[in-house]
Order: C-alpha cells, then sequence, then structure tokens
C-alpha cells in the first residue's frame, strides 16, 4: 500500500475533526447566521482554518474550545459584513427614495437607523466584548458557556457582557 | 429565537456537515453516524449506522480510535457523531440486562462480499441460548467445505454481538477466536445460558 499523499493526509484530517466536532459546530453556527447555506460555508471556512493552523496548535490544549472560537469568529465576521451590507443598502434606498418623493412620517427611518447605529455599535466593540455580548444575546448561552467557548472565567464573561451592554447603551442613546 | 423541533435540527444540521464535507473533499455521500456506549458489561463499543441500518458494532477502546478507523474503512464518506442510534442503545440496554436475547434491527452488510454476508445471515439465525460449529455455519452459507473461509468472514463481522458470530464454535465444542478476546466470547454465551459444552 503506497503511503497517502500529504492533500490525502490532509483531507483526512479534516474529515476527523468533522466527525468529532462537525455536528455540534453546525448547530453552533446554524444558530448564530441563522442560514443553512451560509452555515455551511463557514462550517467549511472553519475546518480549512483550523487545518491550516492545527500545526500551531499548542499539545494538549483543548480542540474542541478551539475549534468553537474559529467557527464563532468566522460566524461574527460574516454577521458583520452582512450589517455593513444592509447598512449600504438602507443609505442606498433613503438616498433613492429621498429623490423620488418625501418620507411620509419617518417613523421607519427611524427605526431603521437606530438598528444600523445598533450593529455599528456592536461592530466597535472590542472583540471579546463583542464575543461575549453576541454568545449572550444571539445564541442564549450562559456565562459558564459563554467562558469555555471564548477563554477565561465566567465572571470574565459576565463583566464583558457588562460592559459591552453599557456601551452600547450610551453609543445608541446618544443618537 | 427560533425553537425547532429536535428532528429537523438534526437534519438541518447534517445537511450543513454533509455539504461542509463534500465541499472540502469533492466527495458526497450518505453519512454515516456514529455512537458510542461507554459502559456496557462487555466494555466500550463503538456503533456505526447508514440508511439501511446498523454497520458496525465494534469493541474499541475509545472515540478516537473508533472515528479513526471508520475513517479508514469507510474513507470516502462523511463520518458524524450522533445523537440518534437510540433503537440500537435501547436493544442494546435490553440484551445486557437480559429482558430480551434476540435483536430486532436492521443491519446492512451489502457492502461485504457475497460469501461473508451469506455467512453472517446464517449465524444471525442461531436463537440466544443456543450455539453451531464453524462447518454448521460454512453448510448454511451454501459451502459445506469451506469452513476455514467461514472462520474468516465470522473473525470480519463488523457487527458484533447483534450477528451473533460469539454463538460459533469448533467442532470439538472449544470456543474458537473472538475478536473482542475469548473472555467477552465467554461472557456472552454465560449471559444468554449457553454454555459451551467443553467447560
Amino acid at each position: 500500500m503506497k503511503p497517502p499523499s500529504p492533500s490525502e493526509r490532509a483531507a483526512h484530517h479534516i474529515a476527523f475533526l468533522l466527525a468529532k466536532h462537525g455536528g455540534e459546530l453546525a448547530r453552533h453556527i446554524r444558530r448564530l447566521v441563522r442560514d443553512d447555506d451560509v452555515a455551511q460555508d463557514i462550517l467549511q471556512d472553519t475546518m480549512i482554518r483550523a487545518h491550516g493552523a492545527l500545526s500551531r496548535l499548542a499539545a494538549g490544549s483543548n480542540e474542541r474550545a478551539w475549534l468553537y472560537r474559529i467557527a464563532t469568529n468566522a460566524s461574527l465576521n460574516h454577521l458583520r459584513a452582512k450589517a455593513r451590507e444592509r447598512e449600504a443598502l438602507r443609505r442606498h434606498a433613503a438616498e433613492r427614495d429621498a429623490a423620488v418623493e418625501p418620507p411620509a412620517d419617518g417613523r421607519r427611518e427611524r427605526d431603521d437607523a437606530r438598528r444600523a447605529a445598533l450593529w455599528a455599535e456592536v461592530g466597535r466593540l472590542p472583540q471579546r466584548q463583542r464575543l461575549a455580548l453576541t454568545l449572550r444575546i444571539v445564541d442564549e448561552l450562559d456565562y459558564e458557556e459563554i467562558a469555555r467557548r471564548v477563554g477565561g472565567s465566567a465572571a470574565g464573561a459576565r463583566a464583558n457582557v457588562y460592559q459591552a451592554t453599557k456601551k452600547l447603551r450610551l453609543g445608541v442613546g446618544a443618537l | 429565537m427560533t425553537t425547532e423541533p429536535a428532528a429537523v435540527e438534526r437534519r438541518a444540521v447534517e445537511r450543513v456537515v454533509v455539504g461542509a464535507f463534500g465541499a472540502l473533499t469533492g466527495r458526497r455521500s450518505a453519512p454515516l453516524h456514529f455512537a458510542m456506549m461507554d459502559d456496557t458489561p462487555v466494555g466500550v463499543l463503538g456503533l456505526a449506522a447508514g440508511a439501511r441500518g446498523l454497520r458496525r458494532l465494534s469493541y474499541v477502546k475509545d472515540e478516537d480510535g473508533f472515528v479513526e478507523r471508520l475513517l479508514a474503512e469507510y474513507g470516502d464518506v462523511p463520518v458524524l457523531r450522533s445523537t440518534g442510534l437510540d433503537n440500537v442503545r435501547r436493544a442494546l440496554d435490553r440484551y445486557f440486562s437480559g429482558r430480551r436475547l434476540d435483536f430486532d434491527l436492521a443491519v446492512d452488510l451489502s457492502d461485504l462480499p457475497p460469501f461473508n454476508r451469506h455467512v453472517l445471515e446464517a449465524t444471525a439465525r442461531i436463537p440466544p441460548g443456543e450455539v453451531a460449529t464453524y462447518s454448521d455455519v460454512a453448510s448454511r452459507a451454501g459451502s459445506p467445505r469451506a469452513q476455514r473461509a467461514a472462520g474468516n468472514a465470522l473473525h470480519d463481522n463488523p457487527v458484533a454481538i447483534v450477528v451473533p458470530c460469539h454463538r460459533v464454535l469448533r467442532a470439538d465444542g472449544s470456543l474458537g477466536g473472538y475478536g473482542g478476546g475469548v473472555p467477552i466470547k465467554e461472557w456472552l454465551l454465560a449471559h444468554e445460558g449457553a454454555r459451551p459444552a467443553a467447560l
């Protein structure tokens, strides 16, 4: 039997990681992005990144938690990009509408603007706070579980969520 | 947050993983689900099933070893940890508790050579509490003189316990070999009330 080529070994390793953790990662990503096609892309991306970075993972570190971190970051990147896209579309639509007709009562625009502003604020949060907040609000995890997935302690996760909500309140409230 | 019935979510999760596997490896095939049973009277068992039934029930050291083995043997299919396979677990629990010693489970032997399949099908018809010899099952598989080949087919039985290769003994009544180790073969036979004549 001939020894496996590097690409065969790589495929085997990816298959191994998918077998061990694919199901729970897919569940986690789906809950964050709420779209199965996107979830598939992100899981795929997660596995490619994990495979590329595997040699740099210290021996004895928690592979599962590490995969969760990669998957979470990839999902949040996607959500941020989507929020930016939505914001650009909204601006474009607002400009077009303004050119065509005067705003009716302006309430919807105000709501949209507040939502876009909230997303923008979320995007400006430091990474740890943003992660903790999203896992808490979007994924509805408890602090223990958040700590397991992003590292640090449950108390740290709670502090991050607290700081994040405080900043958002200040940021959006100031509008 | 929308709540989804568990089965719907399970299927969606499966599609996501299988899709990612296909995109990464260029291979698109139905997944193989696996699960572990960690503390049975005969040690750690690894279970694997496809859409057509149980394909593996193996004595293993741990989950990593079992996954490696599945990937080595079924390399081109996505292997998935399953929250299902409950019917198999329940049947095994009933077996180990002695409440019910036979199995009413779909078993998929379709990837085996025909002779091996015939031997295992003949073996599956030996009822609990009874035993047969290697030449018995060779005859029932249609090749009376192929008892050595029958022995090999039993040795390669992918679905231990459910296909009861432990009920096949040597003509002199001695136990012969067993994939999980002869002490386990002895335990299973005693559990079923079929102590081999030589003991």
